[in-house]
């Protein structure tokens, strides 16, 4: 396999690749390399981190919302959520199961949900993990069944008589036929079939009977005494459902710009049996993926851009806080999407802002230097936040292993180097440019070439 | 924009600008011709409860859709003996009653979506609900009009499709100093200078380097133009009055930009809703009410125009969780010196003749409060920016 074949490879599927693992698997075919990554990520480790206090308050009985104790575990649930999301980036930056954190990733911003319990935001986060490479139907149900997403969409409120249609409505318009695939009338019905879905203060899914609308339903042409399983079913028997996910699995791993034909060939592979994998395995082993012009042709989110840095240079976040501020920066925080939409993507991360931002990062993080926070309340969190808001500078608490760095990628050429971090997407004018820079060492030459807009590209 | 406002503007031009060389080369008008006129456009996110907002109180339909929610008369500040604005609303109300106010009620568009996110791109963008537009009708008023990003701001941290062109999209800055910073460094001017090609802006890469370009200079331009005007006014202390006052800080210190974008989140209220709008509200009014007393203070709000709507309003019913459900057609505010229909435009929503879905059918189209700005507060043939007729309503 040609060498920036394994590269497009690698940052699509995974997070990028370093010399080390370059040199494990160069020389082998395509097959191979692609078969290397699913079973790399054959085992599915759940990431967690210790929360005794909210366990223990959701195991007694429910507490009164207005107490003082309530609010200080409210707020203990949002440090613990900024943990969660180093935790989660540290966990991308220095896996081994890069194809299974990368469609983690992917799946947190298809079937999009935020909760203010970390307890239930970490069940959520490891329930994408088992299902990442899994079979889509299964993922479905188990999605609805999550009681952050029971909460998120209001399914916990819904009862027979007074069926709340917001999950129906995003379950078809956003995870899984996309808009205009149904009726107003077809949201309706789904909803009456999802009330009694509901999960009890642990957590645990329930469904209460009683609650349930039994009757006779009309969904999407066809009657019955629809269960929430049978919708998601009816759901998945539409020809729209593949096609839908397929397109969007098409613009996220392979170009922003959807070519048709190859999303058709796409769903058809996936409407088979829904198999998540075999679906990837398709894209990745045809021609087209390696197609000159999608390669170095996607704008990398900025999570792709920090896990990235980190990969190459790795580093740690050691107040986890800052790690939010920059991600915040950047235009997306971990655990916190902006709407059950989630984040548009593509060219949508770049605006004069946050493209500066991203072009300034590299020395900021990994030379210690200074950014300016603007810290902004919001709205979900308190009234209070507002009012301590204010701008402030400060140096950022990181500890640069360069060590690491030097061990990988020192003995390498400089165009070996630029060929790691920009593969084939350097300007002539850029090029020239490099030329004439002075290079005293590899460190710096490493935070030029990150700074960038080329860098930017995956 | 015709000849004479073209020359009348063009002086505004001169210098004032220092745009890339080939960005330059691309345009065939000069870089920056607006109009002294302003518009201030404030989006309620996740749809406010219009219902709840200019309240029916005596009627039945109100009253029975709603047994736990609904707000009573002592509650609210009375507008009539059957209309009162929410409770939290008494400092906007203030600006209501002395004239500066014109609420447009049932305002819509045919088949409404009820999505969010739908809806939102179909007030961005000036497109019907069968119609799918990938650039915002500020958006292309920026390229038929101002002819550079610089035409319109939005005052948050990333920029929505309402401000985005073809070719040219508008700036989001929330702080002018905290911009410009970022983007003087001598690394990116070398950098940059060196890629001065014309065809940047075809792929990822070309659309990168066109971004950087265009926020070095529009940062700089905006900094040296703010950086010595403060506010004197005193603006409640959270992130939307923050973003009003910034707003107030560029319209007073000069800067050319026209249209400023600003949203407030949070009115999604499928349950409890009654405490989560009284503050949503409350934010929204006292922001809103010092922000046109400072403009009325400098003398700026004689050329100013607030237009405040969400994407969609909620359902008369109310649901089990003590909220509201997506709904359709809800109010619009427009708030200035120079309204020509002071108070209620129309009235207020009918309860009886509801869609098939439960909820307020539209009286007037948005697109048609589009046409009207444009044509009578921004100088601009309304065809030009939107896709199709629409009427204008003389607003102002």
């Amino acid at each position: 396999m040609e060498k920036a074949h394994i590269l497009h490879l690698y940052q699509r599927a995974g997070f990028g690749i370093g010399p080390k693992t370059f040199s494990n698997i160069q020389g082998l075919n395509r097959s191979k390399i692609v078969e290397g990554l699913f079973e790399d990520s054959g085992k599915i480790a759940p990431l967690t981190i210790p929360t005794p206090e909210i366990d223990e308050h959701l195991a007694t009985k429910p507490m009164d919302r207005k107490s003082k104790r309530f609010k200080e575990l409210v707020k203990k649930s949002r440090k613990k959520h900024v943990v969660y999301n180093r935790a989660w980036v540290n966990r991308m930056a220095q896996t081994q199961e890069v194809l299974r954190e990368r469609m983690t990733l992917f799946w947190a911003n298809h079937f999009v949900m935020r909760s203010r319990n970390i307890v239930f935001s970490q069940h959520y986060n490891n329930t994408l993990r088992t299902h990442a490479l899994g079979n889509f139907k299964d993922f479905v149900v188990a999605v609805a069944q999550e009681p952050g997403m029971l909460d998120y969409l209001n399914n916990q409120q819904s009862k027979k008589g007074a069926p709340n249609e917001n999950f129906a409505r995003e379950l078809m318009e956003l995870f899984t036929l996309g808009v205009g695939r149904y009726t107003e009338t077809d949201i309706k019905e789904a909803a009456r079939a999802f009330t009694g879905w509901r999960h009890d203060p642990l957590g645990n899914f329930k469904f209460a009977k009683k609650r349930h609308d039994a009757g006779e339903k009309t969904f999407l042409g066809t009657k019955g005494n629809f269960s929430g399983e049978d919708i998601i079913a009816l759901i998945l028997k539409q020809p729209a459902c593949a096609q839908f996910i397929a397109g969007k699995v098409y613009r996220h791993f392979v170009n922003d710009k959807v070519d048709e034909a190859r999303v058709a060939a796409i769903a058809k592979v996936f409407s088979k049996n829904y198999d998540i994998s075999a679906m990837m395995r398709f894209i990745f082993m045809s021609d087209w993926f390696y197609d000159a012009e999608n390669m170095m042709s996607k704008i990398k989110s900025p999570i792709d851009l920090l896990v990235g840095l980190m990969r190459v240079v790795p580093f740690n976040w050691e107040k986890p806080q800052q790690l939010k501020y920059i991600e915040r920066l950047l235009g997306q925080v971990l655990l916190e999407p902006p709407n059950v939409a989630g984040w548009p993507e593509g060219r949508s991360w770049i605006d004069a802002n946050t493209m500066m931002v991203r072009l300034k990062l590299p020395s900021v993080l990994l030379k210690n230097g200074e950014i300016a926070f603007d810290v902004k309340g919001e709205f979900e969190d308190s009234f209070e936040a507002f009012s301590k808001k204010n701008n402030f500078s400060r140096k950022l608490n990181i500890a640069t292993n360069w060590e690491a760095f030097e061990a990988q990628y020192g003995h390498l050429t400089d165009e070996e180097l630029a060929f790691y971090l920009l593969g084939g997407a350097v300007r002539s004018g850029t090029k020239r440019f490099l030329q004439t820079l002075e290079l005293e060492n590899k460190q710096d030459f490493c935070i030029q070439l990150m700074s960038l807009p080329e860098y930017q590209l995956c | 924009m015709n000849r004479r406002v073209f020359l009348k503007n063009s002086s505004l031009a001169s210098g004032a600008l220092f745009v890339p060389g080939f960005l330059k080369a691309c345009d065939a008008v000069p870089s920056l011709a607006m109009g002294a006129k302003k518009l201030v456009v404030i989006q309620l996110s996740g749809g406010n409860d219009g219902l709840n907002t200019l309240v029916q109180h005596t009627n039945d339909n109100y009253l029975k859709n709603r047994p736990v929610i609904a707000r009573t008369k002592q509650q609210l500040l009375s507008v009539s003996d059957e209309l009162g604005f929410h409770e939290s609303l008494k400092a906007f109300k203030g600006l209501y009653d002395e004239g500066y106010v014109s609420v447009m009620n049932s305002v819509g568009y045919p088949n409404p979506s009820r999505s969010h996110f739908r809806s939102t791109d179909i007030w961005h963008t000036a497109s019907g609900s069968d119609a799918y537009l990938q650039t915002g009708w500020v958006g292309r008023y920026l390229e038929k009009v101002s002819n550079s990003p610089l035409g319109a701001i939005e005052v948050d941290d990333t920029l929505s499709l309402l401000m985005k062109g073809e070719n040219i999209n508008g700036i989001a800055t929330k702080d002018a100093r905290l911009f410009y910073r970022t983007t003087q460094d001598p690394f990116f001017s070398n950098v940059l200078s060196a890629n001065t090609d014309a065809h940047l802006s075809e792929h990822n890469l070309g659309y990168l380097y066109k971004t950087a370009l265009e926020a070095k200079s529009s940062a700089g331009y905006i900094y040296e133009k703010t950086k010595v005007y403060e506010s004197k006014a005193s603006y409640p202390k959270n992130a939307f009055g923050k973003q009003l006052k910034t707003i107030s800080e560029f319209i007073n210190s000069g800067l050319e930009t026209q249209i400023y974008y600003a949203s407030l989140g949070g009115f999604d209220t499928h349950a409890n809703q009654v405490n989560a709008q009284k503050r949503l509200l409350e934010v929204y009014s006292e922001g809103i009410a010092a922000f046109m007393a400072d403009l009325k203070s400098t003398g700026a709000l004689k050329d100013t125009l607030v237009l405040t709507f969400s994407e969609f309003g909620r359902r008369l019913k109310q649901n089990t969780a003590n909220g509201t459900d997506h709904g359709a057609a809800n109010m619009v505010f427009l708030m200035g010196e120079n309204l020509k229909h002071k108070g209620m435009y129309n009235q207020a929503p009918d309860l009886v003749n509801l869609d098939a879905n439960g909820d307020i059918k539209y009286q007037i189209d948005f697109r048609d409060i589009y046409a009207s700005l444009l044509k009578e507060w921004l100088a601009t043939e309304p065809s030009t920016i939107l896709k199709g007729r629409f009427q204008t309503l003389g607003l102002i």
